[in-house]
């Protein structure tokens, strides 16, 4: 027999369950079906904080959002079924499922696809080498089966993909000895790129894999400088002994679903996505897409898009009037459109952005080495100098995100009604240093820094995100932007909270005329 | 490869229970419930299967079901992906050659 739902939605991932949820909120019957063994797709496998406003649940982590859309679906009566892989998608929107050894069919008066995306990959000498993962890879490994993917680790690719893995396996406590990128420059946030080249990781644009080596699993890497052509310069070889090599060069979308259903395909530069209007509809009625599917973005404009195609989907079966929907989408298209703007809007992808929105010059120390330059860093409106303890927030291009602003309960800083602007720290309010900026920054751009402490003395705060936990007292090193050893340095301070969210704050003393400089914390 | 005993983010890492299995006759051990691949990583096991024509190494790559480089034969059953499949008490895991677990199935 064939079971009838309102809505079958394939994947239980940030798209699908928004969806679901949304849909159910309207009187909708969904069933979602995952092939995994647990929902949330991807969302449980990222522990950084999330960009974006409040709305966006900006400064959330990841994992935690998807524990709030689980809760959700099952306050909303979302049934989700796991390890049921959805094979097809027939005439008349009628979907067979392959669940165990079994394959049962289902009809869907509506039928969302959300099955999100897979990960690229490229070839080179050795890329097969056991030891050779994808990023998505190493996240899965260390976050969800808490174990370290490799030892020493090299990362190919610069999107925010490459850099926020990067970060989370030095987090697992793993070595990654460099970050390569065949472009000339980076291609994710540049706070991603910072956080990671302070602690001295280093960058090489313009590089690429030669040859992965070792017979039965990777044993070491070597790289080369590539002309303006993406031909390898001879002589510029560097080897590095690692054990696993990490790629993340972009994702595509998985819609052979929509393809099989007959849905109106296009290629795109982001791949083989469907032909869909703004709440995902294809040019078959009654199906849908959202999410990576109909193009890759990220978790957070996957679950507005989700909504929006739940309630299209409402409105397209009768439970929800074509004024509630209209008001409802316009409010949904109001928080993505927000997502979309900045120097990484869709509209600016692979191009350079030589200026921010305030006309002041883009970092390209930032772009092509990880780090803004030190005689960079002042032209910032985050960036400025005061008596006593202050925020120096290095936030140096337009991306679309806000915490920042609502963390300082004296109202210090101030992004405005444009969300992708540059924070700007106000003058006339006094700091008091209580570092709910510093936790707040999903970018972990924020400093305090006091100048003079006395005895030629001053202070830096700085986020921490690492184990083990430096203790008061310690000594060592403070290394720069640029991840090279500035100056000795001393922990006087170590500050955890609830409020925080497992960002640390710890206050380094270091030499008055290096407290623009220190960037980092090195135990010795 | 270790494991990850305690997180700056996650915290502690649960504590499974111990199960022991088979790795093409050897015991090795693991925690109930996690993919048959993280077993295999702790215990330093790489390769999970070699090429039918040219004998080449494959472990796992994507870690999420999808490429099937990491499938192995288990209890019996040849192209099981590890990376998805539970680890069970007593299972018997061994290294694939071509599509079976017999050594002359993948030979030059």
């Amino acid at each position: 027999m064939i079971k009838r739902y309102d809505l079958i939605v394939v994947g239980a991932g940030p798209a699908g369950l928004s969806a679901a949820i949304e849909a159910a909120k309207n009187g909708l019957k969904p069933i979602v079906f995952d092939e995994n063994a647990k929902p949330g797709g991807q969302l449980f496998k990222q522990i950084h904080k999330f960009f974006g406003s409040k709305e966006h649940k900006a400064k959330i982590r990841g994992f935690n959002i998807g524990d709030e859309l689980l809760r959700e679906a099952s306050e909303n009566g979302v049934e989700v079924v796991l390890n049921a892989t959805v094979i097809g998608l027939y005439d008349g929107k009628e979907v067979t499922v392959k669940i165990g050894e079994e394959i049962l069919h289902y009809k869907g008066d509506s039928v969302l696809i959300a099955t999100g995306a897979s990960e690229n990959m490229v070839t080179f000498k050795g890329w097969t080498t056991p030891g050779v993962i994808g990023a998505g890879a190493a996240q899965t490994m260390m976050n969800l089966h808490h174990i370290k993917p490799g030892n020493k680790v090299l990362m190919l690719g610069s999107g925010n993909v490459g850099l926020v893995v990067s970060y989370q396996l030095m987090q697992a406590g793993c070595e990654v000895v460099a970050l390569v990128d065949a472009a000339p420059r980076i291609g994710g946030y540049g706070v991603h790129a910072a956080k990671i080249a302070r602690c001295g990781v280093p960058f090489y644009l313009s590089h690429t894999i030669v040859e992965v080596t070792g017979a039965e699993a990777v044993n070491g890497v070597t790289i080369a400088k590539l002309d303006e052509n993406f031909k390898f310069i001879e002589g510029t070889e560097k080897t590095f002994e690692v054990d696993t090599v990490c790629v993340a060069v972009g994702l595509s979308p998985m819609s052979q679903l929509l393809k099989q259903a007959g849905c109106e395909m296009k290629d795109t530069p982001g791949g083989f996505v469907p032909v869909c209007d703004d709440s995902g509809a294809t040019s078959i009625p009654g199906i849908y897409a959202a999410g990576d599917v109909a193009g890759i973005e990220e978790a957070s404009s996957a679950m507005i898009e989700g909504r929006m195609s739940g309630a299209r989907i409402a409105n397209y079966l009768g439970y929800l009037d074509e004024d509630a929907l209209q008001a409802r989408l316009a409010e949904l298209e109001q928080a993505l459109s927000s997502l979309r703007k900045g120097m990484f809007a869709p509209e600016n992808r692979g191009k350079l952005v030589t200026k921010t929105e305030e006309g002041i010059d883009t970092s390209m120390s930032l772009l092509e080495k990880g780090y803004v330059a030190d005689d960079e860093i002042e032209k910032y409106p985050g960036v400025t100098k005061g008596s006593g303890v202050h925020p120096v927030i290095e936030c140096t291009q337009n991306i679309p995100c806000n915490p920042c602003q609502d963390a300082c309960p004296k109202g210090c800083i101030s992004i405005g009604s444009n969300i992708t602007s540059l924070p700007v720290v106000k003058g006339d309010v006094a700091c008091i240093g209580c570092g709910m900026c510093v936790a707040s920054c999903s970018g972990q751009a924020i400093f305090l820094v006091e100048d003079d402490i006395g005895d030629g003395y001053g202070t830096v705060t700085l986020p921490y995100e690492f184990l083990p936990l430096p203790e008061v007292g310690q000594k060592g090193i403070a290394l720069g932007r640029d991840g090279k050893e500035v100056c000795k340095a001393e922990v006087i301070n170590v500050r955890s909270s609830t409020a925080f969210d497992h960002t640390h704050l710890l206050t380094m003393k270091v030499s008055t005329d290096m407290v623009m400089k220190a960037r980092f914390f090195k135990a010795e | 490869m270790e494991r990850i005993q305690t997180h700056p983010i996650l915290g502690d890492s649960p504590k499974g229970k111990l199960v022991s299995f088979t790795y093409d006759g050897q015991v090795l051990q693991g925690i109930e419930g996690e993919p048959i691949s993280a077993a295999l990583r702790v215990a330093g096991v790489m390769t999970h299967r070699y090429t039918k024509k040219r004998h080449e190494p494959r472990g796992v790559f994507c870690a999420i079901g999808r490429c099937t480089d990491c499938v192995m034969v288990v209890n019996g059953m040849p192209n099981i992906r590890t990376c998805i499949t539970p680890l069970e008490e007593g299972m018997d895991v061994r290294t694939q050659y071509g599509a079976s677990d017999k050594r002359e199935e993948a030979t030059l």
